[in-house]
This record gives structure tokens, C-alpha cells and sequence, in this order.
């Protein structure tokens, strides 16, 4: 029986930790399985899973890896950078397969996309470009918007946010809107952040790629809501939520592949960390219009799914 | 034994036939079934091998269509937004329109539209933020550029973060001024295609843009990695233009899996689209229509040996009844029916064999019967003929006891006649003791000549029955042939004289030899011959002429008796020698006889091996000629009287006859013996357990004991040195000889006892050594002639003469020296045959041989052979003498004692 192993930032009550069988693509753990099972890998048949989380902090993250290794896994999915940082600094042998990193290269995880060489390889997320177009999406859906909220941690998003900051900066530039930083460390710090965006000048809001925002999205959400502040999300886990719109790479869950080639021997090293093909705008009218904002055609064009 | 050997010989070894046929049908079977599925499998192999090929080709030229269509598609949706006119939108629905595009094409990830100087008008993207009415100059892009030269621009595959396969692709609009859309493509979604491109079951299709990089590949990551695959030959050669081959190319994979691969090109875009399928599978087939050829072959295989089996158990199981069949009734039993019911010619052929055996049963049954009936009547003619044989046997046996009778008849008459015989002759030899007259010797003389006639006569009669019984047997031994000759005359001269008839002896000096043969059977034929030429001649005269002719290992004697008689006519030539068979009766009456004489004469001279003819004319005369060949002496026999002994015998003379007993011890006397006689056969056996004899005389027909009993007595006590007995009896049939052999008898004298058959008879002893010292002074001097001299004389009278020859033979040999000194030849002869007649006297017999002979060729000598003569005779006389002094001094010896 083989071993997957899979440390996650999310606790482990939140929704997107299920492994529902029946919404098989809805998450990421889910798509695992269901791809695995394509590829001849039954849970409780040919492999186990043990999924641990590092919810709760920095030892709590530690212990999470300790308790991985000592299992002795054949393969390790981690959720997100901050993990994937701390198992490859525990393991340089057991193989590592990270859901999604912005900057590998960056990060030093990698060597090269085509080639990563060591344990590790992956997926990568959105582009440092993708700052400018979230910017022009939620200007769009916001045309009299003067000043754009960047929420992040700078903890746990790529390079404390500077990954995507250059290019949102400079559309902010071409579209006259000034960019207002939001940074934050804690959960407690949400609805302040957000609701200082909530007076006028008329404002919107980018939430950045962080893991800290994703296991929070709720509160986001409900802060959003709460104070009337337009706010673009990079995954769709925040519309689950009730988020107004989101525009990243479509969760297509391709970590099965890898996972299968592992087991059957393939080195992680020898694998190129791969790109999102496809990013899909989600835009939810609902709370648009409770917003009081009206969508564009040119957004609604765009629209891959546009929830009422 | 030999039947069984045959048999053995010809036995089939069983099942061999079986085996032939089975194992041809067998090897025929296999061989029809391995050539047809071999060709099969050849042909198949071959036809699915080009067949897969084909598919394959099929595949990828289907895949390269779907990815020109896939491009096709995009350029089509890229040409409908170039071919907008102007006039319809402001630069904000263009960009409404891209982003439609984008909306409707996931593949394109960004368009940017040109006007036909080349400034950016708008630009959609699906990661960067739209750009409207930048004007940025992209004149110089290459895109731009392959647009507007060729209205459609395929840009080269490239990479955008290290990993997505990217493709620019441009076109031109229509119109004065037209625009150029230029969109980046993003191939990834090509590999969706392909990765739906089914390829058998394990197989795969990839896709190599024109620099020979990776761009699709189903297993993705190989893709990512930018492979570049200019490295691979059939790549290579695809790229530079090489057709695929029409079997497709048998090669590895990436994987280093052995693949079956063959490639399309992508129209317009000039990429490759590879199609493998791996062997395994490729061949799958394949191998699978060889196993079931080959499991069909073996089944068939099993099949044709079942088949083989039953067929070679039909065929040969007919014959092998044939086989026992033949041999069954090859050891005879006849009575055997095959029964083969294969309903072909096998079956023909065994009613055949069985109507063989029947005819071979009746004819047997038929030849049986002729085989009794001929055995029947064979028994028959075998009865008669042993019956006749048993009549002819009875009939000789009677025959036999006859002449049987009468042989017994003759013997006893011969016996009872030679004993008076017997008696007269010995008495007459007794009676010259030298001290008679001169006419009374010669009637003593007459008068044994009369004797031995009669005895002659008894003989004839006897030899006759003998040689009728051919009974009679030859017994040679050596003797002088002149001697005989001379003698036989001598006896038969008187006979001539008396009925005044001359005689004449004409001997060749070729018969003084000595010779090997039966002299008393040779006697008989002379003495026949000239009695009967005296006794058929009333006037005349008788003459005898005799020659020896020495031939290779024999000597012939020729004899001829001629007579001036009465003759014989020719008619009767050959009858005289008929059993008594006279010329005519009168003659018989007028010259009596037996008329066996010339019967016997002519059967003795067979006996001989001789030949007996007669010449005659009546009143004419005969001539009886008488060729017979004779042995060679062994050694020359004295002339002149009896030899002494080689030795004094002990000899016992057994008989009832008191005459026969005097005579005998007188003759053994004489030859030198010492005599001791018994009177009869037990006395004889009581002498010879006391005293040690060296011979035995023993007389046949004794009343007491039988002569043969008592030798058989004699021959069983077991002396330590048995004496030699030899037997006395007139009967010397051949009966008579086995009988005696039986009693250990090998020798016999026959009966009135003649002096010299009985001292060659004792002489005549194999294990006799004999003494050299004897033989020296026998040679030199005759010592029974001096014996008999002695006896004659008298020892005085001996010892006066060997005292004269003494002093005369010193005179004469000196008379001979002077003679030869001077050369007086007839004073040498004369001398010499003074010396010889001196020499005769007392018996010096070589020197007397040697003085006759010097005597005759003194004439003709030379003088130095008349010296040599002179010293050999006085060396010849000096060495006699000193014989002599000692022969006669140990008798003076003894006489003065």
C-alpha cells in the first residue's frame, strides 16, 4: 500500500478539505482522488491517504511536517508555498508536489520550470501580470472607482505581495486610480482593513494570492458585504463564498498525473512545473446588484460563469 | 535345430510394417500440414504486417487533419475578426469582438489587432490587461510581416514560461488598407487532440514542429520539457523530407519501448505527427494467428497420428495374419484358415493362402497314403531279400564248414603223413656221419632226394589245398639266388641222368647275388618246372638257363626251363596250368603225376607277382619261361655251409615224437644250441618255471596239452624273461597263424624241420644284440663250417691242418709276394688258388673269397696291382690266422682241461 501524503494551510473542517466523492472537481483534495482512481489508484486499495494541516501557526506547521515524514510517505502534496517551503526544508529525498506556487523559480524551489531537478515540482498559479488585469476587471465592474485596495499577509503571499504589485501599479497608472495597500497579519485585522475602504473616494479592492485570505475568504466575504466594498478574488473559492467576482486559473487538477508518475517511479525532479492553461471570470450579479454596480458588457462578454 | 534357426532367421521383427506405415503417413500428414501453415503464417505475417502499417498511416494522416483543422479553425475565426470592415466598429467593439474570440477559442490567449501601417490598435489577453489604441509600431514584427507577404503567417513554436508550447499566427484582412490580427496561440490545447488520437490500445501520436521540437505528446510532460527530437534518425529523415516506409519503421520509443511507428505531415504548418504503436500489440495479432496455426497444426498433427494409427493397424494387421499364417503352416500345420475381412485384394489374398493350405492338406493327405503304400511294398522286398540273404548265408556258411573239413582233412593227413616222413629224412641226414663210403653216400643221398621228393609230393597236394583256400602265405627272407639255382639242379640232375637225358645249367653271373624273397616257394616253381620238363622227355635233354636283372628297387629273375619232349599243342597252352590237367589222359597214364604241378607252379608264381609261360610245339619240346621279381638282400649272406650262431640259445624242444625229439636236439646240435627236450606240454611248462630258456620249440599236436594252450600257460607265469616260442606244425593256414598270435606265437617252423628254416627261425631275434667281436671272426672266417670241420675231422685231425695251413699259407704268401715282385701272373693265380684252397679247408672264408678272386684277375693286373694285391692278401692271411689261433686255442684249451 502507498503512502500520499498532503499538508494543507486549511484546517481541517473547512469545506475545500472534504474529499467528496460525488463533487468530485469542486476541490482540489476531491480532484486528487477522483484523478488518481482514473489512474488505477483506489484509496484504501493500492494507497492511503493521510492529509495533516498546518492551521494554527508556525509549530503548528512544524509538528503537521514531523508527523508527515515519520509515515514515511511515497509522495507529499503541499497546499501552498509556505508549506512547500517547510517540507523541502525537512526532506531532500521523499518527492514534492506543490499545488500551486507563483514564483517556484523565484522561491528557489525549482532550478527551471522545464526542468526542476531535486524532489520538488508542481503548479504554478497566477502571473505577476495578472495584478494589472485583476485591476482593469474590477475597474470595469467599477468604472468610478478612484482608489484600489490590495488586501494581502504579507507572510504568506509571494514576495509580501511585490509579485504582483509592479504591474498592478502601473495599470493603476494608465487607469488613474491610486493603490492602496491593506496588509494584514491576522484574522482579526480583516474587517478593519476592508472597512476603511467603505467612504468615499469611491473604492475597490484586489485580493492578492495568499493562502491567509483563502482560509479566511469567509470573513472577507461577509467584511465585503458588510461594508459595501467591491472586492476581485484570484480563485473561485471566494465566490463559493459569496464573493462579487474572481478571475484566475480554472482549477483544472492535473497533481493526479504527477502523483500517479511518482508512484510509478518517475523522479519529481524530471517533471516540469506546469502553468495554467485556461483562467476563468466568474462574476456573481446578485451581489453586483446589491452593490448597486451594473456589469459591462465587455465584462459580461468575458464572463466564463455568471452566478445570480 | 536348422528349422529353428531358419525360422529364427526369417522372423519378421513384429510391427515393423506398422511402424513404416505409421511413421510415413505420419511424416506425409506433418509435412502437407507444416508447409501449408508455414505458408499461411508467411503469407499472413506479411499481409497483416502491411495492413498494420497501412492503418497506422491512416492514423496519422487522421491525426494531421484534425490538427489542421484545429489551426485551421483558429485561422478561420482569426480571419473573420481581419475581415471585419472598419467602418462597423470603433476600437472598443473590436476589442468586444476579441474578446468574443478569446470567449469562443480557449486556445487563443491573446489577439491584437494591427492596422496596415502596423500600430496596435487593440490587444486582448486573457493574463496582461487589455490594451485599446496604443499605437504601438509593430511594423517590424515578423508576424506582421509573414501576414502581409502570404496573408496567413504560421510563426515558429515557442515556449512562453519555459514550458507552454506557443505559436503566433497571423492574418491579413481584406481591403485597401487591411488589418493585420495577429493571435498567440497556446498549442497546449492541441494536446487534448492528441491525446485523443486513439492508437490501437497502448499506442500513441505525437506531434514535432518543423525544428524537430516536441509540441503534443499524450503523456504531457515530455512536452513541457521542450524535447528536442532532431536527434532521432526516422525525426530526422522526416524532416528532411523522406517519405515514411510503406511497412512502417520498426524503432524505440522515448520510453525505450520497441514501437511500430510511421508519421503524416501537418499540411501547411509543415509539423510532424508521429503514430506508434508498440510491437507487442502491433504484432499481437499476428502472434495470435501463429499460435492458433500452430495450436491448429498440432491438433491436426494429433489427428493424423490417430488416423495414422487406425490406418496402419488396417494395413498391416491382414498381413501380419498372412505372416503367421505362412508360418504356421511353414512349420506345418495345414490346417489353419486366415480369416482377413478387409474387403480388398489382402482378403483375395488370404482366401488365396487358405486355398493353398487346402491343396497343400490334400496333397499331403494323398502323398501320405503313397508314402505307406511304398513303404509297405519296400517292407516287403526288404523281407524277401534278408530272407534270400539268410538262405545265401546258410548257404556259405555250409559252404565254409566244408572246406573247413576238408582244410582239417588235409592237415591231419599231412601230419600223420609228414611224422613217418619226418623220421626218414632226419635219420637219413643222421646217417652221413662221415665215416661212410663213397656209393654209400650217394645212395644215402638218392635216398634223401627220394625223401624230399615224396615230401615234395605230400607238399604239392597240401600247397595245392592251400593255395586253393588261399591260404598260403609267402615267407621271404634273404637268400643267395645261385645257391638256389644250383642246388634246385644238383637235385634234378640225377633224375636227368638217370633217364638218360642231358642236363645243362647255364647260370649268368648276374644271379650270384644275394636276394630278398620265398626261397622254398621259388624252390617248388623250379623244381616243378624241371621235374616236369624230365618227366615228359623220353629222349634228349633238359637245360636251364637263369638271369637276374637288376632293376630300380627289385630284382627280376628270369628262368627257362627247355626240354626236348613230347611238346604241347597250342590249345593246351594255357590249360596245362588248369587243375590237374595233363596234355591228354594217356599222357597222364603214360608219365603219371598228379598234373598239379604246373597248377601249382603258375599259382605260386602269381603269388610272387611273377609270370609263368609256355612255348611249345608238339614233338617239338617246351619251353617254360619264369619271370619273377625279387627283393634286395639286405645284407649278402655267406656262401658255403651253415653260419655259426650269433650266440649259444638255451632252447627247449617240445614234442611227443621220440623221432622228432632225436632229430631235433640233433639238428640244434648242430646249429650250435643247447638242447633240452620235454615230452610234453606240462613238462614243457615245469622246464620253464625252473630253468631259463631263450627259445621254445613247441609242437602243435600234442595228445596231453595243445602246443597253443601250453604257450598260453607258459606266457602267463609271469617269468622274469620270457623265452621266444616258436611253433612246429605242418599246419601254417592263416587260422592257424591268428590262433597263435593269440598265444603270443609269432613264429613257426613247419614240419619235417628243414636245418636252415629252423636257425633263421632261432637266429631271427629282434631284441638279439649282436656281438662284435663274433661278427669279426665271422666275417673272417666261416665257424660252422670249422665247427662242422671239428665234428668231421675230429680236434686232432683240425688242429694238424690249422697247423699245415700255417706253415703253407706263410709259404704261399710269400710265393704270392715274390710273384708280384716279379710280375709272374700265373705263378700269382696259382699261388693265390693254392692259398684260397688251403684257406677253404679250415673255413677262412674271406681270404678263400679274396684268393678266388685274385686268382681270376691275376692275368689282367699291373704290377702295382699285383703288389697291393700281394700285401692285401698277406695282410688278409695274417689276420685270418690270428681268428683262428683264437677260435681253436681256447678249445685246446678246454681239451687239454
Amino acid at each position: 500500500m502507498r503512502l500520499v501524503a498532503t499538508l494543507t494551510a486549511l484546517p481541517l473542517d473547512d469545506e475545500l478539505t472534504k474529499r467528496s466523492m460525488t463533487e468530485a472537481a469542486t476541490t482540489r483534495l476531491g480532484g486528487l482522488i477522483a484523478g488518481l482512481r482514473q489512474r488505477g489508484w483506489v484509496e484504501g486499495v493500492n494507497f492511503r491517504l493521510e492529509v495533516r494541516s498546518s492551521f494554527g501557526g508556525a509549530d503548528r506547521l512544524k509538528t503537521a511536517v514531523q508527523e508527515l515524514l515519520e509515515l514515511r510517505p511515497d509522495v507529499i502534496l503541499t497546499g501552498s508555498t509556505g508549506e512547500t517551503a517547510a517540507v523541502m526544508a525537512a526532506t531532500k529525498t521523499i518527492p514534492i508536489v506543490f499545488a500551486t506556487s507563483n514564483d517556484p523559480v523565484g522561491n528557489g524551489f525549482v532550478e527551471s520550470l522545464a526542468r526542476p531537478g531535486g524532489n520538488v515540482t508542481g503548479f504554478t498559479s497566477s502571473t505577476a501580470e495578472m495584478g494589472g488585469k485583476w485591476l482593469q476587471l474590477i475597474k470595469e465592474a467599477v468604472p468610478d472607482m478612484a482608489r484600489v485596495g490590495v488586501l494581502f499577509n504579507p507572510a504568506s503571499t509571494p514576495r509580501a505581495g511585490r509579485f504582483f504589485l509592479d504591474s498592478l501599479e502601473q495599470e493603476a497608472v494608465t487607469s488613474g486610480v491610486d493603490v492602496v495597500l491593506a496588509p494584514i497579519g491576522k484574522a482579526a485585522d480583516i474587517d478593519g482593513a476592508i472597512s476603511r475602504f467603505s467612504e468615499p473616494p469611491k473604492a475597490a479592492m484586489i485580493s492578492l494570492v495568499d493562502s491567509f485570505l483563502v482560509v479566511n475568504r469567509q470573513a472577507i466575504v461577509a467584511a465585503t458585504a458588510k461594508y459595501r466594498v467591491p472586492m476581485i478574488y484570484p480563485f473561485h473559492y471566494f465566490m463559493d463564498a459569496g464573493g462579487l467576482m474572481s478571475y484566475g486559473p480554472t482549477l483544472e487538477v492535473r497533481s493526479a498525473d504527477y502523483v500517479d508518475l511518482i508512484l510509478r517511479g518517475t523522479k519529481a525532479g524530471d517533471l516540469p512545473v506546469q502553468s495554467p492553461r485556461k483562467y476563468e471570470l466568474l462574476i456573481n450579479r446578485t451581489v453586483a446588484r446589491s452593490l448597486g454596480l451594473t456589469i459591462p458588457f465587455t465584462l459580461l462578454a468575458r464572463a466564463d460563469e455568471i452566478r445570480e | 535345430m536348422n528349422e529353428q534357426v531358419d525360422q529364427g532367421h526369417l522372423r519378421t521383427p513384429p510391427g515393423r510394417l506398422f511402424r513404416k506405415y505409421l511413421y510415413s503417413i505420419v511424416a506425409l500428414a506433418f509435412a502437407a500440414l507444416a508447409i501449408n501453415t508455414g505458408f499461411d503464417v508467411w503469407f499472413s505475417y506479411r499481409e497483416q504486417k502491411q495492413l498494420l502499417a497501412a492503418i497506422q498511416r491512416e492514423q496519422a494522416a487522421s491525426a494531421a487533419i484534425q490538427i489542421g483543422q484545429f489551426i485551421g479553425q483558429i485561422e478561420n475565426q482569426i480571419r473573420w475578426l481581419s475581415r471585419l470592415p472598419p467602418e462597423l466598429s470603433t476600437n472598443e467593439d473590436d476589442r468586444l469582438n476579441a474578446i468574443r474570440l478569446l470567449r469562443l477559442s480557449p486556445a487563443i490567449a491573446e489577439i491584437a489587432e494591427l492596422d496596415a501601417q502596423g500600430r496596435e490598435q487593440v490587444r486582448v489577453s486573457r493574463r496582461v490587461a487589455d490594451k485599446v489604441g496604443s499605437k504601438a509600431d509593430l511594423s517590424t514584427s515578423s508576424a506582421f510581416r509573414g501576414a502581409n507577404e502570404s496573408r496567413a503567417y504560421y510563426g515558429p513554436v515557442y515556449f512562453f514560461g519555459d514550458t507552454e508550447p506557443f505559436m503566433t499566427l497571423a492574418i491579413r484582412g481584406a481591403g485597401r488598407a487591411p488589418n493585420v490580427v495577429i493571435a498567440e496561440v497556446n498549442l497546449r490545447f492541441i494536446w487534448d487532440l492528441v491525446a485523443g488520437i486513439r492508437v490501437g490500445n497502448t499506442g500513441k501520436a505525437y506531434v514535432v514542429d518543423r525544428m524537430g521540437v516536441l509540441i503534443a505528446h499524450p503523456d504531457l510532460w515530455p512536452a513541457l520539457r521542450r524535447s528536442d527530437l532532431t536527434g532521432h534518425a526516422d525525426v530526422r529523415a522526416a524532416l528532411d523530407g523522406v517519405g515514411p516506409p510503406s511497412g512502417g519503421l520498426v524503432r524505440e520509443d522515448l520510453s525505450g519501448q520497441r514501437v511500430l511507428s510511421t508519421y503524416a505531415t501537418v499540411p501547411s504548418l509543415g509539423w510532424l505527427v508521429f503514430v506508434e504503436l508498440p510491437l507487442s500489440e502491433a504484432y499481437a495479432p499476428i502472434y495470435a494467428s501463429i499460435g492458433r496455426s500452430t495450436f491448429l497444426l498440432v491438433a491436426l498433427l494429433a489427428i493424423a497420428v490417430l488416423v495414422s494409427l487406425w490406418l496402419s493397424r488396417r494395413m498391416t494387421v491382414p498381413i501380419q495374419l498372412l505372416t503367421q499364417g505362412a508360418r504356421r503352416i511353414g512349420s506345418g500345420d495345414l490346417g489353419l484358415r486366415l480369416a482377413i475381412r478387409t474387403g480388398d485384394e489382402l482378403e483375395a489374398l488370404g482366401d488365396q493362402f487358405n486355398r493353398m493350405a487346402a491343396h497343400l492338406r490334400d496333397s499331403y493327405a494323398t502323398l501320405e497314403g503313397k508314402v505307406i503304400a511304398r513303404t509297405s511294398e519296400l517292407e516287403k522286398a526288404r523281407d524277401q531279400a534278408l530272407a534270400e540273404h539268410d538262405a545265401a548265408e546258410r548257404a556259405r556258411s555250409i559252404a565254409v564248414q566244408a572246406n573247413e573239413t576238408k582244410s582239417r582233412f588235409l592237415a591231419v593227413v599231412s601230419h600223420e603223413l609228414r611224422t613217418p616222413l619226418n623220421g626218414v629224412m632226419g635219420v637219413l641226414q643222421l646217417l652221413d656221419d662221415g665215416s661212410l663210403g663213397e656209393v654209400q653216400r650217394r645212395h644215402l643221398a638218392t635216398a634223401a632226394a627220394s625223401g624230399e621228393t615224396l615230401i615234395a609230393l605230400v607238399d604239392a597236394i597240401l600247397e595245392y589245398a592251400r593255395l586253393e583256400a588261399s591260404t598260403e602265405a609267402l615267407e621271404a627272407r634273404d637268400f643267395r639266388l645261385d645257391q638256389l639255382i644250383e642246388a634246385t639242379a644238383d637235385l634234378m640232375r640225377p633224375q636227368a641222368f638217370d633217364k638218360g637225358l642231358t642236363f645243362d645249367l647255364a647260370s649268368d653271373a648276374t644271379v650270384n647275388t644275394s636276394v630278398h624273397g620265398d626261397p622254398v616257394r621259388l624252390n617248388r616253381i623250379l623244381l616243378n618246372l624241371i621235374g616236369n620238363a624230365i618227366k615228359f622227355t623220353p629222349r634228349g635233354g633238359i637245360s636251364l638257363t637263369a638271369a637276374a636283372e637288376q632293376l630300380d628297387n627289385h630284382v627280376l629273375l628270369h628262368v627257362t626251363v627247355r626240354d626236348t619232349g613230347i611238346g604241347i599243342a597250342p590249345d593246351m597252352h594255357e590249360r596245362i596250368f588248369e587243375d590237374f590237367v595233363q596234355a591228354d589222359d594217356s599222357i597222364a597214364r603214360r608219365f603219371g603225376g598228379t598234373g598239379l604241378g604246373l597248377a601249382i607252379a603258375r599259382r605260386l608264381t602269381r603269388l610272387m607277382r611273377g609270370e609263368l609261360t609256355v612255348e611249345s610245339k608238339p614233338g617239338a619240346g617246351s619251353t617254360f619261361t619264369l619271370d619273377v621279381p625279387l627283393g634286395r638282400a639286405a645284407s649278402g649272406i655267406a656262401q658255403g655251409a651253415l653260419p655259426p650262431p650269433s650266440r649259444q640259445l638255451n632252447v627247449l624242444l617240445v614234442d611227443d615224437d621220440p623221432v622228432n625229439c632225436e632229430v631235433g636236439e640233433a639238428i640244434l646240435n648242430r646249429l650250435g644250441h643247447h638242447p633240452t627236450i620235454a615230452r610234453n606240454g606240462a613238462s614243457a611248462i615245469e622246464l620253464v618255471r625252473d630253468q631259463a630258456f631263450d627259445v621254445i620249440l613247441m609242437d602243435l599236436h600234442m595228445p596231453d596239452l595243445d602246443g597253443v594252450e601250453a604257450a598260453s600257460r607258459i606266457g602267463r607265469l609271469g617269468l622274469p624273461k620270457m623265452p621266444r616260442i616258436i611253433a612246429v606244425t605242418a599246419d601254417i593256414s592263416s587260422s592257424a597263424r591268428e590262433r597263435l598270435a593269440g598265444a603270443g606265437i609269432a613264429k613257426i617252423v613247419s614240419k619235417p624241420i628243414l636245418i636252415n628254416a629252423l636257425r633263421e627261425a632261432i637266429e631271427d631275434d629282434p631284441q638279439d644284440e649282436p656281438a662284435a667281436v663274433q661278427l669279426a671272426a665271422g666275417a673272417l672266417i666261416d665257424q660252422h663250417f670249422l665247427d662242422d670241420q671239428k665234428e668231421l675231422l675230429g680236434a686232432a685231425q683240425v688242429a694238424k691242418l690249422h697247423q699245415l695251413l700255417q706253415q703253407t699259407s706263410e709259404r704261399l704268401i710269400d710265393d704270392i709276394a715274390k710273384a708280384a715282385a716279379m710280375g709272374d701272373h700265373k705263378q700269382l693265380a696259382r699261388s693265390a688258388h693254392q692259398l684260397g684252397s688251403a684257406a677253404g679247408a679250415l673255413g677262412l672264408v674271406s681270404l678263400f673269397e679274396r684268393c678266388r678272386e685274385i686268382e681270376l684277375a691275376a692275368i689282367s693286373m699291373s704290377p702295382v696291382e699285383c703288389q697291393s694285391a700281394a700285401d692285401e692278401l698277406a695282410a688278409l692271411q695274417q689276420a685270418s690266422m690270428r681268428a683262428l689261433d683264437d677260435l681253436l686255442a681256447p678249445a685246446g684249451a678246454t681239451a687239454n682241461t
